[in-house]
């Protein structure tokens, strides 16, 4: 994170968007995980911490985080047109695919095969989802304190059921403090 | 037609606003506004679009690409999903670029971490959360949790877990 702002390389918008168009595409259950592959495991545009931050701020904003990621990315490694770039490829080919989907199974959809078939893409998906962030986790490890606050918003989510926004207000206070530790 | 259009934007604009955590975060207060307020899907229909747009590649605000084309065709399509995409594109541009001019390092490094923690428990929340929504048995719990498992100790490539949950899926397992 030190050196972070040293040495960002920038990316034309056209390479921005072709960036995005691959993530979108890949992105079954959910883009969160292959953004993750491609900019931190792959290309290494990002370190994981940074890929961290950047997810956390975009969490912060309502709307969806994914495509406040594309912005955050896209503006970082070419501004404003690197923005509309990450964007567009973001959204763009898997509308297409989406809506052509949407025409298939109007179609097929009555079939039990195509309906088991979407479940289980499904269930994969989620472990998908689920795996990065336990990728995640592993570099929130060289600071154990922090792993309260991890645990917190969990089990105010999953256990207690309270809204997202109800999470973030309650759990950021601790995670401020511990961060402030943290940075020292 | 126009009217409706423009309901259409206005109402999933405002809909973002309140989107914290993501569209499948509020998916009931989606389906609340769509279904019941403005009838642009009905329920059957939502929840299959739902799980098409789980599926499908590409971000999962797609219900929302999906709801608006059910409505109004791919104007409605396009106008749905700019309206659940400007106003947190603003915010975060903006946002980010407050960061980046911040001169005071700690402080800098502080919001960054504690947005990182926070987006660490959101991810896996928001995993245990549509887990329990859709995964319906047993055998789908199972896929998920292989799943997690392939992906922190293997190097494969994830699709070839994708043609796994839609083989099983097909045979009737899931």
């Amino acid at each position: 994170m030190n050196h972070s702002s040293n040495r960002i390389v920038q990316q034309s918008p056209a390479r921005l968007f072709i960036t995005f168009t691959l993530i979108g595409l890949s992105g079954f259950g959910g883009v969160l995980p292959w953004a993750r592959r491609t900019l931190v495991e792959q290309k290494q545009w990002l370190s994981s911490q940074e890929f961290n931050a950047i997810l956390g701020l975009c969490q912060l904003v309502p709307g969806p985080n994914i495509v406040n990621l594309a912005v955050c990315v896209g503006q970082r490694f070419g501004g404003l047109r690197g923005a509309f770039a990450a964007v567009g490829g973001l959204m763009i080919a898997p509308m297409t695919v989406v809506i052509l989907l949407a025409l298939l199974y109007d179609h097929y959809g009555q079939f039990e095969q195509v309906q088991g078939m979407l479940r289980g893409i499904s269930a994969v998906g989620v472990g998908l989802i689920a795996a990065t962030g336990f990728k995640m986790l592993k570099e929130e490890l060289s600071y154990r304190p922090m792993l309260i606050v991890i645990a917190l918003s969990i089990v105010m989510a999953t256990v207690f059921h309270l809204a997202l926004g109800w999470v973030v207000a309650l759990t950021l206070p601790l995670a401020l403090l511990f961060a402030w530790n943290k940075a020292k | 037609m126009m009217i409706g259009l423009l309901g259409l934007f206005v109402k999933l604009s405002l809909f973002s606003l309140i989107a914290f955590g993501g569209v499948n975060a509020l998916l009931p207060t989606l389906y609340d506004i769509s279904v019941n307020q403005e009838k642009w899907i009905d329920a059957d229909t939502f929840i299959h679009y739902f799980a098409i747009a789980q599926a499908a590649p590409g971000p999962n605000l797609l219900t929302v690409t999906l709801i608006g084309w059910n409505a109004f065709g791919l104007t409605g399509a396009l106008l749905a999903t700019l309206a659940v995409c400007w106003p947190s594109c603003i915010l975060i541009f903006y946002l980010q670029r407050v960061l980046t001019n911040l001169r005071h390092i700690r402080w800098k490094k502080t919001i960054e971490y504690s947005a990182g923690a926070l987006a660490v428990g959101l991810v896996l929340a928001s995993a245990w959360q549509i887990a329990e929504r859709i995964n319906g048995n047993a055998m789908a719990y199972a896929l998920t949790i292989f799943s997690i498992v392939f992906v922190l100790v293997s190097r494969k490539h994830p699709l070839y877990l994708i043609g796994l949950g839609a083989l099983l899926g097909i045979l009737g397992f899931v």
